[in-house]
């Protein structure tokens, strides 16, 4: 029992156990104390000095994750000195971060699109979800990728490196927003909640009213959007032309959000033929996105003569008749510089005007007017005067415009926008005749219903600006008036679309907390790292860092086909111009944007990064490593990666460089870390509490907010459960779940590095036959037609089948009732067991549990390469040897051991066999037994006994290749002392012979049956348990039970309804098969060929073969030989259970789409009850049934089993046959043969 | 007729004040004229203003000679030795008649010094024949119980002289009553104060007394493997540690049953330093003794419960050993005699800066810091006036001159908000800007910082940004606020002493000189005249001669004016070096 200690925590009385840190004892208390540097799987360090308290009586603040409790301690975790302290911790910390947490075109946005997330989905062509994305911010994506104003282009970092080109983010917004809204049967649509049974009247259905609408609706609010015009989409209708933005695609868009219950009623004007008084009864909220509509004309002399229009009233006027001026012959004069007289002059073109004249007071450079829209009129005929204003309009007696008096300007002193001045010359002025003139400079607010509004208003008033526009709170865009809100251009002035957006997002949020009751707040500060506030980027920071690339520029309709209003830009074309446009984000935002801890907290603690700004540390990113990447910049010296690489891995290949403030991690000896002792587990990355560690991953990393599924690792038969952090499907991370073997959810590099192959897009997914040599694709019925045919036209032992040990244990159980049942046969085998099927049975017995490896008194590492092979049951070794001081003996037959450095002894020997068998006769010849033991639990010693000492020991000593019988004698000696000894071995390397001696050592020195002390064995794959417990032989079922008891075949042939239960072969199936006996092989789940040791002989198996059946997910080697493959269903896309090495059966369940119509258990049960079985139906049953067979309560027998000799072929195959464990292997290798 | 023999002082201070000439000059001149003297090798007798030293004892008496050049020594030789007239002038102390120099002897108690610059270091027979280990074999003949020699240490009084002030007793009885299979005693040896050289000269001068006090504290507290951690940059120290050592093993005072006592043994090695300040840290020098990175932990665990490889472990620094044998020995009422009610015996301390006799002295506690600094100290060099005295090193602090009455205790020291720490001490005079002080010893921290704690990696760094700031003239309204703030924060949040104790020299000179701050920042004038950016050098035109001497010295021509005629200084080009206002012999350059 515990020592309890009682403690004041946060003024509570609170219980804590001797030797707990106030950490934990928080933590159990769920008080979250911030920090960085602790991590669960560390001994606490104390560096961040994030987590501190205030302990009463004690100077200085503590850090809890190391100051242990002590009786009557009285602890504060968030008072204000605390939280001072914090914060001045993560000031300082941020102090030091060069880096950006997000990228400038997300920043630059004013509705905060997240630009860098969805490029990274387009170049996964996850269009939809791209579009999802961009609809969090942003409901109009079609409109905006065709006529936004892209600030985000200017801010993005590809200007510096391709001759100021940035990325063409908005024609891949466009690319994207077509795809989904144009093409396909189906356009992403929004979750839209429950009604609230709230209704709000939104007034105007611009691009803010629609906005707001949308993002409102989604939260279960009716709203109702009152128009003044005959149709919707203010400005974006009434202003901007056809050829630029198409009706049909503006129709599009606002239908996704009058989908959503949105109702839109046009002709009805605000304080016209609509009265406040009305929304006021009926609504329970009210926006204004009045937009600011009225036109200004020149400001000059004459202004009002007949055909000077304002720009604005010339594109309405024509979009609400339908009918285009006629300016054929004539010339037209359009005074501004901005986008609004870019429209004017390129449709005043459309008109068939003569000449068109763009009159601008500025320079070109400081035209407000985005230079593509510039760059298109120019080549459409439009003819610029720069540094020219109007001084006077010249009418004739009819009062019609005649000419204009323009006058030339300079360019003085930088005014308030820090752009020159411009100064008319005197004396310039000159005459130039005009038959139009349209004004864009400028437009104002139109509140004509203020009037109307404040009489009814009851309390409160609305008020205009002092520039005439609505007045509203900055942060919340609240008005003078309880519930009434305003957005858009008639609070800003005219503005872009994308600002009506970003108005629209904040109205509806203060809106939505209005009708909910909350306190309207504004949107809380977030912590934003930016490299700028370090410094200013200039190309160098780019250049020969990144690959230069040129824009895929936009298609457009050729110059001299524009005479019409048919949209000028076309569009990218195809997937591949634009995934090579994503190629040119250069993702500067941190992959980490939504884990990191540091930001987190920063942005909780409200740290500064500006505070104590001063020096700060730039160091180059690492990117040598294939699959970790370092960046320095980012790094907060937790130490977490140094300590994890060193306690836990024993690779200490991470280290602290230098003193003081220049103190930075590194590879050891300053080397890349690819050529350190690193073992590329990952471990630091699972460690990085920012992104100064992350993983290197061929995709574009998003940041995007990822789905989070469960699962078990199919690699090796640990039987770790991991994350897949997925978006669609799309599998964008794994990571370590606290697991019922893994219970600090370390994970080793298999799961952590080896995912990619579900993303890969040459996945098998429908059955494909052979016919003339080519595979063609076939339905599954067509595909069981020709299996049932096959396995029906054979002798039942020409057919075999062939089951993997990565398949579940209801696939396994399924296949050999398949052979049983169906093809009648017992030859039903796994690759991986052909010739050691027998002594690898006995390899789960006695096996200690993993967790209790850090009580033994010293570890044995009997032939296995754990780090790299096994590699968590690797961590709780060196955690053990680190933490708990047990030390770790290796007997290996490898010169160049990778545990060498990680043991405190090694026992050199070329076979393992001869060594544990000279071990075991030293002990017996000695008399060295434990016959208590012995005689209490264990049978057939003497007969054992007899046969070993028959052997001769000097003999025995020779075969095991050690230099002298005096180390035999020493290590058995150590061992039969010690209290509790853990022998640790993997079958990839111990033949099952030696495997079955070890546990006859095990067993004679009494190491068995007690706690931390026995056996470990470790298999090869997920479920190798799986082969023998399903039954994956031709001589045992179910159970392993064997299938010439009588008894055991009675209840098969009761289970299975069936008449008799095949034979049991008499010979060795592989000698079968390399003489060419068998004429069917069906192969589930393994790669023979790809895998084999002796390709040649596995490969004339495949040629003796009259018909190959394949199913996997891949192409395999063993696939394209086949003449049928069956598509296979990834563990994550069905459900199942995977027994791990230590027997523990675990269950995963389904959590992605399968790609595969048929999940592989479904195909097995169509063909099995094409034989008439007795039907099976999902999953669940197949289990039941399985379950039934296993035998109950099954005593472990502690038998003595003599070995004569060894199996010379044992280990046939590589990669426990299984192609994915080899496409990660071979990949893992040449990642490094590559980056030397 | 005893031999005339003659003393080289010829510790790291008077070798490299030419004292090796000096000893070989000797001994030529011994060969030469065939004189039967005994020329001998002593450690520091801390008299370093004066520098090389030689003592020559002969029948009259003892004669100690300052400032022995080459030529000296041959003097010395030639009248002392050859003809028995002593030369009066050089003389610095003897017994025989007052000198000069005597204020400098007079009111220092020597005991952990007791045998510095007496004996020969490198020779055990010198040590043992002034009661040298007789403390160690008194309590094995005896028997002593443990923890009555614990007793012993606690009732003398003495506190850590490493400059925690923690009573050597009580840490050694925690030692004592952690039962385990081995325990470790350390010997920190890690001196690094800027300024600070009392552990230097006493592992130099006497090297035994610090074995023996460390094979006391092992019989005390159990431990039977002792380690001196001793920072490479003492090689002097390390070579005479390691003589030390291999004679103590052969004279049976280390090894196996020592000096015949079976069943007490006990061994000690030296472990070197790779010159990090902060392996000073205990908890630091233990995991680089362990062979990891001198990073601190977290206390508790006290070395005391979980020390060196996780075993109890004691740790003193030197001069704590070296008062432990003359404790034993002569009892603890010996050595609390000394001293006031709770700071007992005496104290090294490393006597420099504007000081003219600087050097180290040992002196009872309770003394008065204008008395080290007026009589032992002698006063300020060049009759300026004392402005302050920087105590503790770069964890210490400054005490201004109106609080020089403040007496040498643990109390009284941290009252003012500077430390006792190790005994470093050091003088500035009224030219010496208070705010370069403070950045001075804050830049010395922020490099020795070992990294690991956010506030003093990152803070101590930001504290000098400001304060470089401000004395280039570039402060601004509220800096001193925050750096009062950002040093509270450090303080507090810090795993050790070097992170807790950095800010001290700011926050102290902050505390009494917030006005030379202040003038830096809103005057931009730098009152002591110090900063280079905020001073100007004029000529002024009233005293110029043109005799052309400064512009003959400048270093980067930027003094023009002809002959006999009134010079000017470009400020364009001037880099404020000075040399014009030290050698103007008229006073007409004004400094401003």
């Amino acid at each position: 029992m515990e020592e309890k200690l009682n403690i004041i925590l946060d003024g509570k009385n609170v219980e804590g156990y001797k030797g707990e840190t106030i950490l934990e004892v928080a933590r159990r208390h769920h008080i979250e104390i911030p920090t960085l540097c602790h991590d669960n799987r560390l001994k606490p360090f104390s560096s961040c000095f994030v987590c501190v308290v205030e302990v009463e009586g004690k100077n200085g603040m503590q850090p809890s994750c190391s100051t242990v409790i002590q009786e009557g301690m009285k602890i504060h975790t968030n008072n204000e000195n605390v939280r001072t302290a914090r914060k001045t911790a993560l000031d300082l910390l941020v102090s030091n971060h060069f880096a950006d947490c997000v990228a400038p075109c997300k920043e630059t946005c004013p509705a905060g699109v997240d630009v860098q997330g969805y490029i990274s989905l387009i170049e996964k062509g996850l269009y939809q979800d791209a579009v999802g994305l961009i609809k969090q911010t942003n409901p109009v994506p079609s409109i905006c990728g065709r006529v936004c104003v892209r600030p985000c282009e200017l801010a993005c970092r590809r200007n510096f490196l391709d001759e100021g080109t940035g990325v063409g983010i908005d024609y891949l917004k466009r690319f994207a927003a077509d795809k989904d809204l144009l093409e396909g049967e189906s356009h992403y649509k929004p979750s839209v909640a429950p009604s609230t049974g709230k209704k709000v009247a939104i007034i105007g259905a611009g691009p803010g009213g629609l906005s707001s609408a949308y993002f409102l609706q989604q939260k279960g609010h009716q709203c109702d959007i009152y128009e003044a015009s005959p149709e919707p989409g203010g400005w974006l209708r009434y202003g901007i032309p056809q050829y630029r933005l198409p009706n049909d695609i503006l129709d599009k868009e606002i239908e996704t959000i009058t989908e959503l219950g949105t109702r839109i009623y046009c002709n009805q004007k605000l304080g016209d033929n609509l009265s406040y008084k009305d929304l006021k009864e009926k609504y329970d909220s009210v926006i204004l996105t009045i937009g600011s509509q009225r036109g200004t004309l020149i400001r000059a002399e004459g202004e009002d003569a007949e055909n000077v229009f304002s720009g604005i009233d010339f594109l309405r006027n024509m979009e609400m008749t339908g009918q285009k001026y006629d300016f054929t012959g004539k010339t037209v004069g359009v005074v501004g510089g901005g986008n609004t007289a870019m429209d004017c002059c390129r449709t005043a073109m459309r008109c068939g005007a003569e000449k068109v004249y763009v009159i601008y007071r500025r320079s070109q450079e400081q035209m407000p007017a985005n230079p593509i829209e510039v760059h298109e009129s120019q080549l459409e005929g439009v003819e610029y005067m720069f540094l020219t204003n109007p001084v006077k309009v010249n009418k004739d007696q009819q009062g019609r415009l005649r000419s204009m008096t323009l006058i030339r300007m300079e360019l003085g002193e930088p005014d308030k926008s820090g752009r020159r001045r411009p100064v008319p010359i005197e004396g310039s002025e000159f005459d130039m005749e005009f038959d139009y003139v349209l004004a864009a400079i400028g437009q104002k607010t139109d509140v004509n219903f203020i009037d109307d509004i404040n009489a009814h208003a009851g309390a409160g008033e609305l008020k205009l600006n002092r520039w005439g526009d609505v007045d509203a709170d900055e942060q919340t865009l609240r008005t003078g008036i309880e519930g009434v809100f305003a957005a858009g251009d008639g609070v800003t002035g005219p503005a872009t679309i994308i600002e009506a957006v970003a108005q629209a997002q904040t109205a509806s949020r203060s809106c939505h907390q209005y009708l909910s009751g909350q306190p309207i707040e504004p949107q809380p500060g977030e912590f934003i790292s930016r490299k700028e506030h370090f410094r200013e980027l200039t190309s160098d920071d780019f250049a020969g860092r990144y690959m230069q690339q040129m824009r895929e520029e936009m298609p457009t309709l050729p110059a001299d086909q524009r005479q019409n209003f048919k949209e000028v830009e076309l569009g990218y074309s195809d997937a591949q111009v634009a995934d090579r446009e994503t190629g040119r984000c250069m993702e500067c935002g941190c992959s980490e944007l939504y884990t990191c801890d540091l930001k987190r907290y920063a942005s909780e603690y409200g740290a500064d990064q500006k505070r104590f700004a001063g020096e700060f540390q730039e160091k180059e990113v690492d990117h040598s490593h294939p699959f970790i990447e370092i960046d320095n910049n980012k790094c907060i010296l937790c130490g977490r990666c140094v300590r994890i690489c060193r306690e836990v891995v024993g690779a200490n290949a991470l280290g602290f460089v230098n003193r003081g403030f220049e103190t930075y991690i590194a590879p050891s000896m300053g080397e890349s870390l690819a050529n350190t002792r690193c073992e590329s587990c990952g471990l630091c990355l699972s460690a990085c509490p920012t992104g100064a560690l992350t993983e290197n991953v061929p995709f574009k990393p998003a940041p995007v907010q990822w789905e989070t599924v469960p699962t078990i690792c199919n690699y090796c038969s640990v039987g770790c459960q991991i994350n897949y952090h997925h978006k669609s499907g799309y599998v964008l991370r794994v990571s370590g779940k606290e697991g019922r073997i893994n219970t600090d959810g370390n994970i080793c590099k298999y799961p952590r590095f080896g995912y990619h192959y579900i993303n890969d897009p040459q996945r098998i997914t429908q059955p494909l036959l052979k016919v003339d040599g080519q595979f063609e694709t076939i339905d599954f019925d067509k595909a069981y037609e020709v299996i049932l045919d096959e396995i029906k036209h054979a002798e039942p032992h020409e057919n075999a089948f062939y089951a993997g040990a990565r398949l579940s244990n209801e696939e396994l159980y399924l296949i050999q009732k398949l052979a049983r049942v169906g093809a009648k046969t017992n030859n039903i085998h796994s690759f991986q067991y052909l010739t050691s099927f027998k002594g690898s049975d006995l390899n789960y017995k006695a096996n200690v549990p993993f967790d209790e490896i850090n009580q033994a008194s010293k570890i044995y590492l009997m032939g296995s390469e754990i780090n790299q092979e096994n590699a968590v049951p690797g961590f709780m070794i060196q955690s053990a040897r680190f933490n708990h001081k047990v030390p770790v003996d290796m007997v290996t037959n490898l010169e160049a051991s990778a545990m060498k450095e990680k043991v405190d002894q090694i026992t050199q020997v070329d076979s393992y066999y001869h060594f544990i068998k000279a071990v075991i006769h030293y002990l017996l010849s000695e008399n060295k037994q434990n016959d208590l033991f012995i005689r209490d639990k264990c049978s057939d010693f003497e007969s054992y006994r007899k046969q070993i000492l028959r052997e001769d020991f000097d003999q025995l000593v020779q075969q095991s290749g050690i230099a002298s019988s005096q180390q035999i004698i020493d290590f058995a000696e150590e061992y039969n002392l010690q209290q509790k000894a853990i022998l640790v071995f993997s079958e990839r390397n111990l033949s099952p012979q030696a495997a079955a001696e070890c546990f006859n050592l095990a067993m004679l020195t009494g190491k068995i049956g007690k706690t931390a002390s026995g056996i470990i064995s470790l298999k090869e794959k997920n479920n190798s348990q799986g082969i023998f417990d399903m039954g994956i032989g031709a001589y045992t079922g179910v159970g392993n039970r064997s299938l010439r008891d009588e008894d055991f075949r009675k209840i098969l042939r009761e289970v299975w309804d069936v008449e008799e239960i095949p034979e049991v072969p008499n010979n060795r199936h592989i000698d079968k098969l390399d003489a060419g006996k068998i004429k069917k092989l069906y192969v589930f789940g393994e790669d023979p060929r790809g895998c084999a040791i002796d390709k040649e002989r596995v490969a004339k198996w495949f040629a003796d073969a009259e018909f190959v059946m394949v199913q996997d997910y891949f192409m395999t080697e063993t696939a394209r030989d086949a003449d049928l493959i069956l598509p296979a269903t990834l563990p994550v896309e069905t459900s199942g259970t995977f027994t791990n090495t230590q027997r523990f059966i675990q269950q995963f369940e389904k959590h992605l789409d399968s790609k595969v119509e048929k999940e592989n258990y479904r195909q097995i049960l169509d063909l099995l009850n094409a034989f008439d079985s007795n039907g099976l139906g999902d999953v669940q049953d197949i289990r039941k049934e399985a379950l039934s067979l296993l035998p109950q309560n099954k005593r472990f027998e502690y038998r003595f089993e003599y070995t004569q000799g060894e199996a010379e072929d044992y280990h046939l195959f590589n990669h426990g046959c299984d192609s994915v464990v080899r496409y990660f292997d071979e990949g893992f290798r040449h990642a490094f043969d590559s980056s030397r | 007729m005893e031999k005339s023999k003659v003393l080289v002082g010829l510790a790291s201070c008077g070798i490299a004040a030419g004292a090796q000439k000096v000893y070989d000059k000797l001994l030529e001149l011994k060969k030469a004229d065939q004189l039967d003297i005994e020329i001998k090798k002593t450690g520091c007798i801390g008299m370093c203003y004066r520098e090389p030293l030689v003592e020559v004892i002969d029948e009259s008496g003892s004669y100690l000679y300052g400032e022995v050049d080459e030529q000296r020594a041959v003097e010395i030789m030639d009248k002392h030795i050859g003809n028995e007239e002593p030369i009066r002038d050089y003389v610095v102390k003897t017994d025989l008649f007052e000198t000069p120099d005597d204020a400098f002897w007079r009111g220092q108690v020597k005991v952990a010094l007791r045998n510095c610059g007496v004996i020969n270091p490198e020779n055990i027979r010198e040590y043992e024949a002034r009661e040298g280990y007789q403390a160690i074999g008194k309590i094995l003949q005896e028997k002593t119980d443990p923890e009555d020699v614990i007793q012993t240490v606690y009732d003398s009084g003495l506190r850590g002289r490493g400059g925690g002030g923690f009573p050597t007793g009580l840490k050694w009885r925690f030692t004592y009553k952690n039962q385990a299979p081995k325990k470790y005693i350390i010997c920190n040896a890690d001196e690094g104060d800027p300024g600070a050289f009392m552990d230097r000269s006493l592992l130099e001068g006497d090297p035994h007394s610090v074995i023996e006090g460390l094979l006391i504290g092992a019989y005390a507290t159990g431990a039977s493997e002792g380690v001196i951690y001793c920072r490479a940059e003492y090689p002097l120290a390390i070579k005479r540690l390691n003589i030390a050592l291999e004679q103590a093993r052969e004279r049976g005072y280390l090894g196996h049953d020592i000096m015949g006592y079976p069943g007490f043994h006990f061994d000690l090695y030296v472990k070197e330093g790779a010159g990090a300040f902060v392996c000073g840290e205990e908890t630091a020098l233990m995991a680089s003794v362990e062979g990891r990175r001198g990073m601190p932990s977290k206390r508790p665990p006290y070395p005391a419960e979980k020390g060196l490889w996780e075993q109890p472990t004691n740790i003193n620094n030197v001069e704590t050993y070296a008062n432990v044998p003359q404790i034993v020995l002569k009892g603890a009422e010996f050595f609390n005699q000394y001293g006031t009610e709770k700071s007992k015996g005496t104290k090294v301390f490393a006597l420099t800066g504007k000081i003219n006799h600087g050097g180290s002295v040992e002196v009872p506690m309770g003394i008065s810091i204008k008395d080290i600094i007026y009589k032992l100290g002698g006063g300020i060099q060049g009759g300026k006036d004392f402005k302050a005295v920087q105590l503790g090193g770069p964890s210490g602090g400054c005490i201004p001159a109106y609080l020089s009455d403040t007496t040498i205790d643990y109390d009284s020291v941290t009252a003012t908000g500077a430390i006792m720490g190790s005994g470093g001490m050091v003088v500035m005079d009224e030219s010496t800007c208070m705010v370069d002080v403070a950045k001075f010893f804050l830049d010395f921290t922020r490099k020795e910082s070992c990294g690991k704690c956010t506030f003093c990696r990152i803070g101590t760094k930001r504290m000098l940004e400001i304060l470089d700031r401000i004395t280039r003239g570039e402060g601004e309204q509220g800096d001193i606020e925050k750096l009062e703030e950002l040093a509270h924060q450090i303080k507090d949040n810090s795993l050790c002493g070097l992170g807790q104790t950095a800010p001290n020299p700011v926050l102290t000179t902050i505390k009494y000189f917030r006005d030379e701050y202040e003038a830096h920042i809103q005057e931009k004038k730098c009152p002591a005249k110090s900063c280079k950016q905020l001073i100007t050098y004029t000529v002024d035109p009233e005293k110029c001669t043109g005799c052309t001497l400064c512009l003959r010295h400048c270093p980067v021509d930027a003094i023009s004016g002809k002959k006999k005629e009134v010079h000017t200084i470009d400020q364009n080009l001037c880099i404020k070096c000075g040399v014009c206002y030290t050698k103007c012999p008229f006073d007409a350059v004004i400094l401003s």
